[in-house]
């Protein structure tokens, strides 16, 4: 079998060269008639910028896409950019809600972006990230975090102060 | 170190609930079990405040960065209490912060609870090193451990639920080094743990030792070293 093979390789390597000399006759020929033109037009694309609740971009993360005609397998597969950007042109023929997960190593987050129809043709800017992090400002958030915080030693000291009672009486 | 919702498929996050649940119980019946089961509280509570903020302080160690979790420490310092204080802290993280989930919460709380636990029984291990050694260096010893087992077996449970569910569509060996990379970044982090905890413990150790005491050990207060000690202090 070996053999063989190598039989046709070598034929195969023997015709190549006459067909590279017609190639080469015929080209100018074509070159001159076919032109090529690039056309132009703007579409609506969807830009989504992924990061940490720290702000850092989660750069290079994989993304995956799917459409709303078929949620379990992706329409589209492609990676964040350094900044944590993707870009991606839907079909805007499919109507409904595209989701677009962005993971790496466990992180990540699922957005769903819901487009209309061909009669809308806006683009919209779309930030990932859960509902609750994204509604309250920093400030709300350390407030928030304070009144835990406080909380839980307020616990402390009403369960200390309780337990020296008993110890005293 | 979180596992935040939409990772996980729903079997994964329904498990995790049913198997914490029967944990929580068991905790409780352990903190329940004790003579004074509020004694341990304003502890239990003081480090849940600590755990909640911990996830928010962030350690770079590039390329990546990896924030404390101080489960080893809860452990090793509240004993069964680390598990309810664990889940308390996860539920503000989740609510709050956005850390983890309210889908993962049971995942999260057995990823991070169970090597708690663990970790109290090797912080355990003292009274046995004691017999041999000083009592603060077997206090700082085991303390370290600790603090190390706690992390280390927490950060073991977080890769093997995140590489046994990369779902279809995504490039699993991409996915996978990421998952890799960020596990060697896990290792400074539970030294700097381990370090941590034996920080704590030999500090609490010096000013008010009978925060060390442990209700789960009964050959305690029979132990001459230990008694010695506090006598000493």
């Amino acid at each position: 079998m070996p053999r063989e093979r190598n039989w046709k390789g070598w034929v195969g390597k023997q015709l190549m060269f006459p067909m590279l000399g017609l190639w080469a006759i015929a080209i100018p020929e074509r070159a001159i008639a076919h032109g090529a033109t690039i056309e132009y037009r703007s579409i609506p694309a969807l830009e989504v910028q992924a990061s940490y609740d720290t702000g850092e971009p989660l750069a290079n993360a994989q993304v995956t896409v799917y459409s709303p005609e078929n949620p379990a397998d992706p329409w589209l597969t492609g990676t964040t950019d350094d900044q944590g950007r993707f870009i991606f042109t839907p079909d805007s023929a499919i109507a409904g809600n595209w989701d677009v997960q962005v993971r790496q190593a466990g992180h990540g987050d699922i957005v769903s972006i819901p487009l209309e129809g061909t009669a809308s043709n806006q683009s919209t800017l779309v930030v990932a990230g859960s509902g609750s992090s994204q509604s309250t400002s920093l400030l709300q958030k350390a407030v928030m975090a304070g009144s835990v915080i406080w909380g839980l030693v307020g616990t402390a000291l009403f369960f200390s102060a309780r337990s020296k009672k008993h110890a005293h009486s | 170190m979180h596992i935040p919702d939409g990772i996980l498929p729903a079997q994964v996050c329904a498990a995790g609930y049913a198997i914490a649940f029967p944990v929580t119980w068991y905790s409780l019946r352990k903190i329940n079990r004790q003579p004074d089961p509020t004694m341990g509280i304003p502890k239990a509570a003081l480090l849940t405040a600590t755990f909640f903020v911990a996830s928010s302080i962030h350690i770079p160690v590039p390329p990546t960065s990896v924030h404390l979790v101080l489960n080893g420490l809860l452990g090793a310092v509240l004993g069964y209490y680390a598990f309810p204080a664990i889940l308390i802290g996860l539920f503000f993280q989740a609510v709050i912060i956005g850390h983890g989930g309210l889908t993962t919460l049971g995942v999260d709380a057995l990823m991070m609870g169970v090597p708690a636990i663990l970790a109290h029984q090797v912080f355990q291990f003292r009274h046995v090193l004691s017999r041999r050694f000083n009592q603060r260096f077997s206090n700082g010893f085991c303390a370290f451990w600790a603090g190390m087992v706690g992390i280390a077996i927490a950060s073991l449970i977080f890769f093997t639920l995140i590489l046994t569910t990369i779902p279809s569509g995504f490039d699993v060996t991409t996915e996978r080094s990421a998952i890799y990379g960020l596990t060697l970044a896990h290792i400074p982090l539970a030294i700097l743990e381990g370090a941590f905890t034996t920080m704590l413990v030999l500090f609490l150790q010096r000013v008010k030792p009978e925060l060390l005491d442990d209700p789960w050990h009964r050959s305690l207060v029979s132990h001459p070293a230990y008694n010695e000690e506090i006598e000493r202090v």
